[in-house]
């Protein structure tokens, strides 16, 4: 650990500059927390705002009415009376859990067999694919989505062309989206696509920690690859694996730049999850109240979701 | 140690769920204008179709002002709506709006435009009767007739002639014939379609239903009710169904805008497509079809024929009105930048790329122009959206498209289709405002 750090060369100077300009505040009782102040003003600037007016606006009738005269129309719980009440909402929630679901599964194990593959690979083609990984990563999804609907064109899409030219069936105006499963195949390839990067990226830096007498120590006790795998390397990196999984579930729940812009703005029915569908409730019916309020009940599910898990794993890992 | 890690984690996702939500619920605003500018929303079709109006409005209105810059933001029909709303809410709205004639009622009802006096804009005596109807609420003038939009068929005469088809169909059976001759001719390439029709184009769909006697919505007892699922109704979706699965290979999940079907027919895709009269040079356009200049000399154009003899179907008269937001920051100039763009002027090159002005003053500018003269004609009958303020929820939510979808991709028979939809229809034209 020491090592990464060149204390010995930093450490003099540090002291000698501490010593000349004493800070006042040192080792008084408010100074920890003067010095969250800087921080706390921006996180309630940028996240303590917005989310009070958007408990606010659930609590509101505001339609293009109320939107004009900049003032809502106070209606308590109605909103979300009649979002619990819509058999169409429960679906949604279905929905969404479903896709989030196999979204964070692929990714995990895709993203930890590209992990495992970069750790095993020479280091030419370790950097070619890394190279790979980290293009993808920094495509802006706006851009990556809109490359991935054209390929998936029903007019002109190179998928279509390509299928039929390798006789794999006849593709020409094949429409990806007219079945809700093989478009939701498509959206969740592009969405996982786009997530691996990050996950394998960060699981090679955990693998690359892991100590290789204990990984040598089980193979020379005869385990077989895939139980020194698991027995050995997955519960070393059990934290990394909890943060990738949560922080998957989140984006993936949320996921509405990529079914927005793959469906040209206009999903059909079949395509809502609960972001998508508090997007036409807000916008396009200018219901911002009960807009608000299916996003609120998408931050409770989610909350729910993550604090169960991370529960779950917690316990798990203090056992061990 | 262990128990410190998990309680970082779990602070960490706590606030990355927060700031996902947040950061999801603020929208950008679009920026204010600046002192000395006139802020103009108008649809990327001026900017495509008749930019030199825009500059002759613009020029003439820097004539006017000297100093005073015309920032012209252009927008598309998908986001509008949706634009505008964020820009109202965070007191940004431009000081000129472009607005559909089937999306000004709602705005009108909340209070959303500022009320204008017609004599103060040029030709208000002869405006188009249905785009001034568009603009009027409670006896009071909230905008400005911009132009309107006539749809006929735009075909190609070399193929219908290939077929032995000589002169254009005048019956919907000969349409339908000619259709069925077209698709057996040229039908084994995948990619073509007799007739190009997009399974979201929902104006062709209601023009059916128009055209044998059917309606969308009517009002009764002082509520709104859908009626496109009533026997009439039921059998023109019958018929505009058979027709498009024989004649057409379009997307059925997509609209008339993705792609333009003027692309497709200028890669000889398709033999005929219905569309605005704009969208004939669109065959032409760069960005469009880039057809080459030769191609012209194998268009024409008809007016849809009705199933009735001797009559068209009916066209859906689209149009576009120009309004002044209620907070926009600089009502006058937009006023007069209103003034230059509906002047006579840019009106008669508006005309002249296709479309109908909207002064009946300019109803004759097309009429030695064989390819858009069918447009005039095809409005001789025309039909327009029920005007229920809510109405244009029924479009921000795509009801009518999801339906065509529906209805195409057999997800049930056209009446439980129709049915189905036409209740989400009642629903959301009778939702409290």
């Amino acid at each position: 650990m020491s090592s990464r750090f060149p204390a010995a060369v930093a450490e003099p100077t540090l002291v000698g500059r501490r010593r000349r300009r004493p800070l006042s505040l040192a080792g008084s009782w408010s100074a920890p927390y003067l010095l969250l102040v800087p921080a706390s003003a921006v996180i309630a600037a940028v996240l303590a705002y917005p989310l009070y007016y958007m408990v606010r606006l659930s609590l509101e009738h505001y339609g293009l009415f109320q939107l004009v005269r900049h003032k809502g129309e106070w209606v308590g719980t109605a909103n979300f009376a009649q979002i619990f009440h819509d058999p169409e909402f429960w679906h949604v929630v279905a929905r969404t859990l479903a896709f989030t679901a196999a979204c964070v599964s692929l990714t995990m194990v895709l993203g930890t067999l590209i992990a495992l593959l970069l750790a095993e690979l020479g280091s030419k083609m370790r950097l070619l694919l890394t190279a790979g990984l980290i293009f993808v990563w920094a495509t802006p999804v706006v851009v990556a989505v809109d490359i991935w609907r054209w390929m998936v064109d029903y007019e002109f899409g190179v998928l279509n062309w390509l299928l039929t030219f390798l006789h794999i069936g006849n593709y020409n105006h094949h429409d990806w989206f007219v079945n809700p499963w093989s478009g939701w195949s498509v959206i969740t390839a592009l969405v996982v696509w786009g997530a691996i990067p990050f996950v394998a990226i960060t699981l090679y830096a955990g693998l690359t920690q892991v100590p290789r007498e204990l990984v040598e120590a089980a193979s020379m006790d005869g385990a077989p690859a895939w139980r020194t795998f698991f027995d050995v390397t997955v519960p070393l990196m059990k934290p990394l694996f909890v943060i990738l999984i949560s922080l998957s579930i989140i984006w993936d729940f949320q996921a509405f730049t990529q079914i927005w812009i793959m469906l040209d703005g206009k999903p059909g029915p079949d395509y809502y999850v609960m972001s998508v569908y508090a997007y036409q409730n807000a916008f396009g019916q200018s219901e911002y109240g009960l807009g608000s309020a299916i996003s609120l009940v998408t931050v409770g599910i989610l909350l729910v979701v993550s604090f169960v898990y991370i529960r779950e794993m917690v316990k798990i890992g203090e056992l061990s | 140690m262990k128990a410190r890690i998990s309680a970082a984690v779990v602070l960490a996702v706590a606030l990355a769920v927060a700031a996902s939500t947040a950061s999801g619920s603020t929208r950008q605003s679009t920026r204010k204008a600046a002192a000395n500018e006139v802020v103009v929303w108008v649809m990327t079709d001026a900017e495509n179709g008749w930019p030199g109006a825009l500059t002759a409005a613009n020029n003439a209105f820097k004539a006017q002002h000297p100093g005073v810059d015309v920032n012209i933001q252009y927008q598309s029909w998908d986001s509008l709506l949706q634009k505008f709303d964020a820009a109202l809410a965070a007191n940004s709205a431009p000081d000129v709006i472009e607005l559909g004639n089937t999306q000004t009622t709602k705005y009108m009802a909340a209070g959303a435009l500022s009320a204008i006096k017609a004599a103060n804009y040029p030709n208000s005596k002869t405006w188009l009767a249905g785009l001034k109807s568009s603009c009027s609420y409670n006896g009071k003038l909230y905008c400005v007739p911009y132009y309107a939009g006539a749809r006929a068929v735009i075909y190609r005469k070399d193929m219908y002639a290939a077929v032995g088809v000589k002169k254009a169909p005048t019956t919907y059976s000969r349409f339908l014939s000619t259709g069925t001759k077209l698709m057996k001719k040229f039908g084994k390439n995948s990619n073509f379609s007799a007739f190009y029709e997009p399974g979201q184009n929902w104006y062709v769909m209601m023009t059916f239903v128009k055209d044998w006697g059917g309606d969308i919505a009517v009002p009764q007892n002082g509520k709104w009710k859908a009626v496109f699922d009533a026997p009439k109704a039921v059998q023109a979706l019958t018929a505009y169904k058979s027709m498009v699965l024989k004649l057409s290979r379009a997307t059925k999940t997509n609209d008339e805008a993705h792609p333009y079907p003027s692309i497709p027919f200028a890669k000889s895709r398709a033999a005929a497509f219905i569309g605005n009269g704009w969208e004939w040079p669109y065959v032409f356009d760069p960005k469009g079809g880039a057809a080459p200049k030769s191609f012209a000399a194998k268009m024409g154009a008809y007016p849809m024929p009705s199933h009735i003899k001797g009559r068209y179907m009916p066209t859906f008269l689209g149009g576009s009105d120009l309004a002044i937001p209620i907070s926009a920051q600089h009502k006058s100039l937009g006023a007069d930048w209103i003034k230059a763009f509906t002047g006579t002027a840019s009106q008669k090159i508006i005309a002249k790329a296709g479309n109908i002005a909207n002064t009946t003053t300019l109803a004759n500018v097309n009429k030695n122009n064989p390819a858009l003269a069918p447009f005039a004609k095809a409005a001789k009958y025309s039909w327009f959206i029920p005007t229920a303020p809510n109405w244009v929820n029924v479009e921000k939510a795509n009801v009518l498209k999801a339906m065509g979808t529906a209805l195409l991709t057999n997800k049930g028979s056209v009446k439980s289709v129709a049915h189905k939809y036409s209740q989400q229809v009642t629903k959301i034209l009778n939702a409290k405002s």
